[in-house]
């Protein structure tokens, strides 16, 4: 796309290929300039709508839970009707194939790799932190304690060898998910009515 | 019918044997129904412990002898779950005026403890050493510990049959189901049998999560025929709409039109928790291959959807079987049968019956004598002075 190299400069490449990268610049590119061009106030009375369809939603709690509900309304759908089993790892199960044979840890060691650098919220958080601190050996319990707290939310996947062998556990935990989806439409309708109250 | 019972068609049982049969169950029952503390004084009392003794006793006399089961258990089972109610109810509004529990009897512990509970107490009392519930350990009617070992006892004993020989809620869906002649409702998708086990998870995870009991708080049906909470909020307002809507829903409404027990095979996750009890348990009801003649007669009488034409070509009923005994009525070559986990196949399968039955009536009738005089007591006494109330 023209006019977009310029941003490959100040962006470190994401993404793996030249295509995907083109798009991803491009997306940048437009997301920047909707945030340049809102900060000049060209369209102000759109802003100004905005901010205050915004601010008169009780402090935006409500978009939350109208959030909830559209997503609980997802996970029922996941969990109750939809029957085709979309699975989000397909090419990757393929990958995973060819690799496990000759390259047992390489392939686990690079999704560790990648997971740790993922540009999380909370990696970010951490990283601003240590960013923010004087002493550079100080950063390495912090993030040591950030790579600890974080791995616990990994152990459940230990579950997943076990538990693939039976076939009886996907049906019940779709099911399980629909069930959940319920509970936040409840919790979506009430955060709303809390929002209204407040 | 021979000891194999082979190739023999149903017949009854000679009356005499049927006698010598059925008298340890008459003697045991005779101690259980007094509590060994004699008779009691009251002549309604005693009328209606009398009546209830004749009604259990002459059922299973009828069981021995037609040797059918599910036929005979059925109308006990239905009775018993409609003598709870009644028992129930009037204990209720005798001790507290009404059918509402409120916050003080919660916290002071004095609400009755059911086995539904059980599945929802189990992480949190391993995690916090509490149990999640407003009840009584050991005072008071349907205390914790009480509840408890009678659970455990049955699980041992019965394994899942503890839902269609045991529990005190499963009569009343049994009922309804059995009122239509034919279906409405046939095909029901196979899917939906996981459904309990869905709901299992999510309550074990959110009571785990939430220290309360998420199942009694929200999902419970019975609590429109047992007790439910004073209605001092939107939120109560709800599950009180909540718990109505899944008993008409559930045990009223679909299993009339299906002929099935929907709340059971397709929803309690306390079903759900016990089918795992079945893995234990030595009693199982299995298909002889070589009498079957693949005609699913006992695929579709079954009324917790524990038979599929999977488990019919395996010869094994799945794991939420709950021993109700109603396919092996309905078998027309008496292909399938109760039968001791570890002993061959197809032989001494009448054996087998009255080794199962024995203990299982014996669990049906203690916790039922109670329910069955109870409201017999009741009856008699709004008769007798127009109320039902002491």
């Amino acid at each position: 796309l023209p006019g977009h190299s310029k941003y490959f400069k100040r962006f470190p490449v994401l993404t793996d290929s030249p295509s995907a990268t083109s798009k991803a610049a491009f997306f940048v590119e437009v997301l920047l300039k909707f945030l340049e061009y809102a900060q000049q106030k060209k369209n102000y009375m759109r802003m100004k709508f905005m901010k205050g369809f915004l601010l008169g939603l009780a402090n935006r709690t409500a978009v939350l839970g109208v959030v909830y509900i559209a997503l609980a309304i997802l996970l029922m759908v996941y969990g109750f009707i939809n029957k085709e089993q979309h699975c989000a790892a397909k090419s990757f199960g393929t990958l995973k194939k060819k690799m496990s044979d000759k390259y047992q840890v390489l392939l686990p060691a690079a999704l560790g790799l990648l997971t740790g650098l993922n540009l999380c919220p909370p990696f970010l958080l951490a990283f601003a932190a240590a960013a923010a601190n004087d002493s550079l050996w100080n950063c390495i319990p912090f993030f040591s304690a950030f790579f600890i707290g974080t791995s616990v939310y990994l152990t459940p996947l230990l579950a997943i060898g076990p538990f693939r062998r039976h076939d009886f556990l996907k049906p019940i935990g779709r099911l399980a998910v629909g069930i959940m989806g319920v509970y936040y439409i409840y919790f979506g309708f009430v955060t709303i009515q809390r929002s209204i109250h407040s | 019918v021979t000891n194999s019972g082979r190739n023999e068609k149903y017949t009854n049982r000679n009356p005499v044997k049927a006698i010598i049969l059925a008298l340890p169950m008459f003697l045991i029952m005779a101690l259980m129904i007094t509590g060994g503390s004699g008779l009691p004084k009251d002549p309604l009392q005693l009328t209606a412990m009398i009546m209830a003794y004749i009604l259990i006793n002459g059922i299973f006399y009828l069981m021995i002898l037609s040797m059918k089961t599910d036929k005979y258990r059925s109308l006990l089972f239905v009775i018993y779950a409609v003598c709870f109610v009644i028992t129930f109810i009037s204990n209720l509004v005798e001790v507290r005026g009404s059918m509402i529990v409120t916050q003080e009897d919660m916290v002071q512990g004095r609400t009755p403890f059911c086995h539904m509970v059980i599945p929802m107490v189990i992480v949190p009392a391993v995690l916090t050493r509490t149990i999640i519930f407003p009840g009584s350990m050991l005072e008071g009617f349907a205390a914790i510990g009480t509840m408890l070992v009678l659970w455990l006892g049955a699980s041992i004993v019965l394994g899942r049959g503890w839902c269609s020989w045991a529990c005190f809620y499963g009569g009343l869906d049994e009922g309804f189901s059995r009122i239509a002649r034919k279906p409405i409702i046939k095909n029901i998708n196979r899917k939906w049998t996981y459904l309990p086990f869905a709901i299992l998870l999510v309550i074990v995870l959110t009571s785990a999560a939430t220290l309360s009991p998420t199942y009694c708080a929200w999902l419970c049906p019975f609590k429109a025929v047992t007790e439910f909470e004073e209605i001092s909020s939107s939120t109560i307002l709800l599950q009180t709409i909540i718990f109505f809507s899944l008993f008409i829903g559930l045990v009223i409404v679909l299993p009339i039109l299906t002929k099935r027990r929907i709340q059971c095979g397709l929803f309690c996750p306390m079903g759900a928790f016990q089918s795992l009890t079945n893995k234990f348990n030595i009693f199982e009801v299995r298909i002889d291959p070589e009498k079957c003649a693949q005609c699913n007669l006992c695929v579709k009488t079954c009324p917790t959807f524990s038979l599929d034409e999977e488990s019919v070509k395996s010869g094994k009923s799945r794991i939420t079987c709950t021993k109700c005994g109603k396919c092996i009525d309905s078998c027309p070559k008496q292909a399938v049968s109760f039968h001791i986990k570890g002993t061959p196949l197809g032989v001494n399968f009448e054996t087998a019956r009255l080794i199962f039955i024995y203990p299982a009536f014996l669990f049906l009738a203690v916790m039922g004598s109670g329910m069955i005089t109870g409201a017999i007591y009741r009856a008699l006494l709004l008769v007798k002075t127009g109320s039902m109330m002491k």
